[in-house]
């Protein structure tokens, strides 16, 4: 099927291409590589690779002459008033090099302090500090891996204490500030908006569109906790399907991007048949074509 | 704002469930104890409880599936 061509919203008949891949993980190998006629890029989680067998690194690399291949960093923890640890920096550049990966992305998020490790993605306090650390973080990363990662807005289930930006707000000083990309993760960003009561609309009305290069999409599931009373929250657990809200944020995403994008289904257990991915991403190109198409219609283009 | 100081607070109320217990019964005092400002422990004080709660469950079943994930990988290269 390949990469979806899109009239360029700069009109003249330019096209661009918009490119739809999926989460690299071993549970999907078999099924990603028989269908790579209908996935364009796959995005692989650059830690498991950093104490892997020499072999499992090469097996990578011959992945990236199939098919192209992104990275994507989970334990950073660049967001952070705490500089990045640098041996990790170190691994990951390793990684890029060894694999000719195409590019790599890291989280917005804090992953240990004080000597606990947190064992994924925390919100950090959205403050100057976090701003200052993130752009110091990310030029120290851009020095040891030859260049900056995208960075992605993270998912929550509490409200990060001590704030005093809201998420796009805190996002846009640290793009400004760092020079870097989005990776704008709509189900994180779909997630945040039904936890903490804001439309997810105006999220995506108030981030730089400029700057947005990659959109993962993903599902979650409603989870609570012991007491009956509370509201349940959204957990981004990545283990069902897209909801209908995300190709809705995705369709809006095409009436906002002016320049290809590249969106990235994530997928990390409860595996269903690969066809049923295929599909997903199928539902992700008519989500964002429709909205291009929007876009190229209020422009006068189409 | 102490932030490193902070993020050590938050990391450890995240993880350490002997910490988050003395935490949520007395969370000033918790805070003062930790060298933090008293803006900081206002903060602490305000916290989102029921997120507080469910952020740190899901941690911990995350620190647990990536435990049992990473072995399960590994094993996929190794040599018989």
């Amino acid at each position: 099927m390949g990469a979806v061509v899109a009239e360029d919203a700069a009109g003249a008949g330019a096209k661009m291409m918009d490119r739809f891949g999926i989460g690299w993980r071993p549970e999907l190998a078999a099924g990603i590589l028989c269908n790579l006629h209908d996935i364009d890029v796959v995005e692989v989680i650059a830690d498991d690779y950093f104490s892997a067998p020499r072999n499992k690194v090469r097996a990578l690399r011959t992945l990236s002459g199939q098919v192209p291949v992104v990275l994507h960093g989970v334990s950073l923890g660049l967001a952070s008033a705490v500089p990045v640890d640098m041996p990790r920096l170190d691994r990951l550049a390793r990684l890029v090099e060894i694999t000719k990966a195409e590019s790599w992305s890291e989280h917005l998020a804090f992953v240990r302090g004080g000597g606990y490790e947190i064992g994924h993605l925390a919100s950090p306090p959205r403050t100057e500090a976090t701003i200052e650390g993130a752009a110091k973080n990310l030029a120290a990363a851009r020095q040891i891996v030859g260049a900056l990662p995208a960075v992605e807005n993270i998912a929550s289930l509490i409200d990060p204490p001590g704030s005093r930006y809201d998420e796009p707000g805190w996002i846009s000083e640290i793009l400004s500030l760092s020079g870097t990309e989005l990776l704008l993760d709509l189900h994180n960003v779909y997630t945040n908006a039904v936890n903490f009561g804001f439309d997810p609309l105006d999220f995506l009305a108030r981030i730089p569109w400029n700057r947005v290069t990659t959109i993962h999409i993903a599902g979650g599931e409603w989870i609570k906790s012991d007491s009956s009373s509370e509201t349940p929250r959204m957990l981004d657990d990545h283990l069902h399907d897209v909801p209908v809200s995300v190709y809705d944020l995705l369709r809006a995403a095409g009436t906002r991007a002016l320049h290809p994008l590249t969106v990235i289904l994530e997928r990390d257990g409860l595996y269903p048949p690969i066809r049923e991915l295929i599909a997903q991403l199928q539902l992700a190109r008519t989500a964002l074509a429709e909205g291009r198409a929007f876009q190229a219609c209020h422009r006068g283009v189409a | 704002m102490s932030s490193t100081l902070f993020e050590a607070f938050l990391a450890k109320i995240y993880v350490n469930a002997k910490a988050r217990t003395k935490f949520l019964a007395d969370p000033l005092r918790e805070a003062q104890r930790a060298g933090l400002s008293p803006e900081e422990a206002l903060d602490l004080q305000n916290i989102d409880w029921v997120g507080l709660k469910l952020a740190s469950k899901s941690f911990e079943k995350k620190r647990l599936r990536h435990a049992q994930g990473k072995a399960r990988f590994l094993r996929l290269f190794e040599r018989k």
